[in-house]
């Protein structure tokens, strides 16, 4: 009979060997694999390239100038960059696992960044990505809106102009500084109308610690390079009559902002209120803008409110949170639709109060930060 | 001290670039396990527990939820904001769901402090008793944990 030290050695070289192997295959992969010209095939045939093979999906997508929205920049971490994957895709990798839940598995769902191209490979996105475009551009101008928020307008270079709806977002790309060693993507709301297309301004607060938001406040500075990609989403305002309620909190703003400015370009007559929450006076920004918009746009109104004014504020406007702002404005909700950006629990919070005023869902359309 | 496989595999999934893009593990050459301890007995001479400093925490963070995104008064003198950005992250350890970088940034006006913390913090200190590496950007001292958000001591809890 074999003894137990004696199982236990067995065991623990297997184990050693078939750990070296895996160290093996890894370096090789990632050193010495050449995987040679591979056939990507995008939306059956629509689109077809010969990309080098080895790389993750969503970067070869990239350099073929294909732009799968992404907001960690290729590390799994966001669960953003899904596309369906008919055939060449390989074994779902576990840091997909997270991601990817079994209705995903049926459609051959994956995450184009943990997916590499080693094969022939058969994919299907959505058209509209095709329009998505890098952009080089330099910072116009920097402007600190509040303590935490600052105006970032970026001039665009090559191309020289953008195509965009009002609502839409884009990717802001660091580059690599003391805090990151490789670029990385974040995701930001334009704020500047649909007409201008030679500039895009982007309405940026600080997270705690953020890569994006850091080298944004203590690094960017005018006329520095930026490189953006997009535009993407799907926030975007519905053709209707119906009375529109715009509600925001922070730099949920930016999207509202477009929205607002491209109404008053088209001229627009709709019935519209936007509640904007706050703390306090030194929270708001671009109230003087807003209430221009009442001039531009007969029908609009819009709400600011404090949840916390200070003694100092002198605050005679709408006090208490928004969802309470909204309670008392509104008696029920029979001629509306609503657009909300900001965190979600405001969102979700406004949600509940639209809802119980009668609102159905599907006239609530939002863009949140998660 | 010795470290399990496990524990060396879970110590693998904190290295930059895969969870996340810097890691976990900040400067820190030590095992896991090393970490866990080190940090284990610095809330022992605090008095407190792992549990105890994440129920404070979770406490103040819905505390804060109220404030829809912007800061609100909690009691007796934080100023508590709950924010999220794009994205979310599963545990390190490898525990089923994935956390929403929900970012809690807790002032203690009476100290004139403030920290900030997530939930997949939350969750690595309450179940795991990890603060993440020493240079990690992310690192929670349990020390200052305790002080700016006044977690008593787990006797009194």
């Amino acid at each position: 009979m074999i003894s137990a030290s004696a199982f236990l050695i067995g065991v623990g070289v297997a184990t050693a060997i078939a750990a070296a192997l895996a160290v093996v295959m890894v370096i090789a992969d990632a050193t010495i694999a050449n995987y040679g010209e591979v056939k990507l095939s995008v939306n059956g045939g629509t689109k077809e390239f010969t990309v080098k093979g080895g790389q993750p999906l969503l970067s070869t997508l990239m350099g073929e100038g294909i732009f799968i929205p992404s907001a960690c920049g290729g590390r799994g971490s966001c669960g953003l960059c899904r596309v369906t994957i008919d055939s060449g895709a390989g074994e779902l990798a576990p840091t997909e696992l997270p991601w990817i839940n079994e209705a995903d598995r049926n459609k051959s769902v994956r995450l184009s960044c943990q997916v590499k191209v080693k094969r022939d490979m058969a994919i299907r996105i959505p058209e509209e990505l095709f329009s998505i475009r890098e952009y080089r551009t330099e910072v116009l101008s920097i402007r600190d809106l509040t303590y935490d928020i600052k105006e970032v307008t970026l001039r665009l270079k090559e191309p020289a102009e953008i195509s965009l709806s009002a609502g839409k977002y884009i990717q802001f790309v660091v580059p690599a500084y003391e805090r990151t060693p490789d670029p990385v993507y974040r995701a930001y709301s334009v704020s500047s109308g649909p007409s201008s297309k030679g500039t895009v301004e982007l309405e940026i607060r600080l997270v705690p610690n953020g890569i994006c938001t850091t080298y944004v406040f203590n690094y960017l500075k005018v006329g520095d390079p930026v490189t953006i990609n997009g535009p993407y989403g799907d926030f975007y305002l519905r053709e209707s009559d119906r009375d529109i309620i715009f509600i925001a909190g922070g730099s949920g703003m930016a999207p509202i902002k477009s929205m607002l400015l491209d109404m008053a370009e088209k001229g627009s007559t709709r019935t519209a209120t936007y509640f904007f929450g706050a703390r306090a006076v030194r929270d708001l920004f671009l109230v003087e803008e807003m209430k221009g918009f009442e001039k531009k746009l007969p029908g609009f109104k819009f709400v600011p409110a404090l949840s916390n004014p200070q003694p100092e504020d002198k605050w005679e406007g709408e006090t208490g949170l928004i969802t309470e702002v909204l309670d008392r404005h509104y008696q029920t909700l029979d001629h509306h639709e609503a657009y909300l950006c900001g965190s979600p629990g405001m969102i979700d919070a406004s949600i509940k109060v639209l809802k119980a005023k009668g609102l159905p869902e599907e006239l609530i359309f939002f863009d949140k930060f998660a | 001290m010795k470290q399990t496989v496990q524990m060396q595999a879970i110590q693998n999934k904190m290295k930059p670039g895969v969870i996340v893009r810097d890691g976990f593990l900040g400067t820190e050459a030590r095992n896991l396990v090393d970490m866990l301890t080190e940090d284990e007995g610095e809330v022992t001479r605090l008095g407190l527990t792992h549990q105890g400093i994440a129920r404070r925490m979770i406490a103040l963070r819905d505390g804060g939820t109220a404030g829809l995104g912007e800061f609100i008064d909690v009691p007796p003198h934080f100023e508590v904001r709950v924010d999220s950005v794009r994205g979310r992250l599963p545990c390190p350890f490898g525990d089923p769901g994935i956390f929403p970088k929900t970012n809690a940034t807790v002032r203690n006006t009476l100290k004139g402090r403030e920290i900030t913390y997530t939930d997949l913090h939350i969750h690595m200190i309450g179940s795991h008793g990890f603060y993440e590496g020493r240079g990690s950007q992310f690192r929670l001292e349990p020390r200052e944990l305790a002080e700016v958000l006044e977690v008593r001591p787990a006797e009194t809890e």
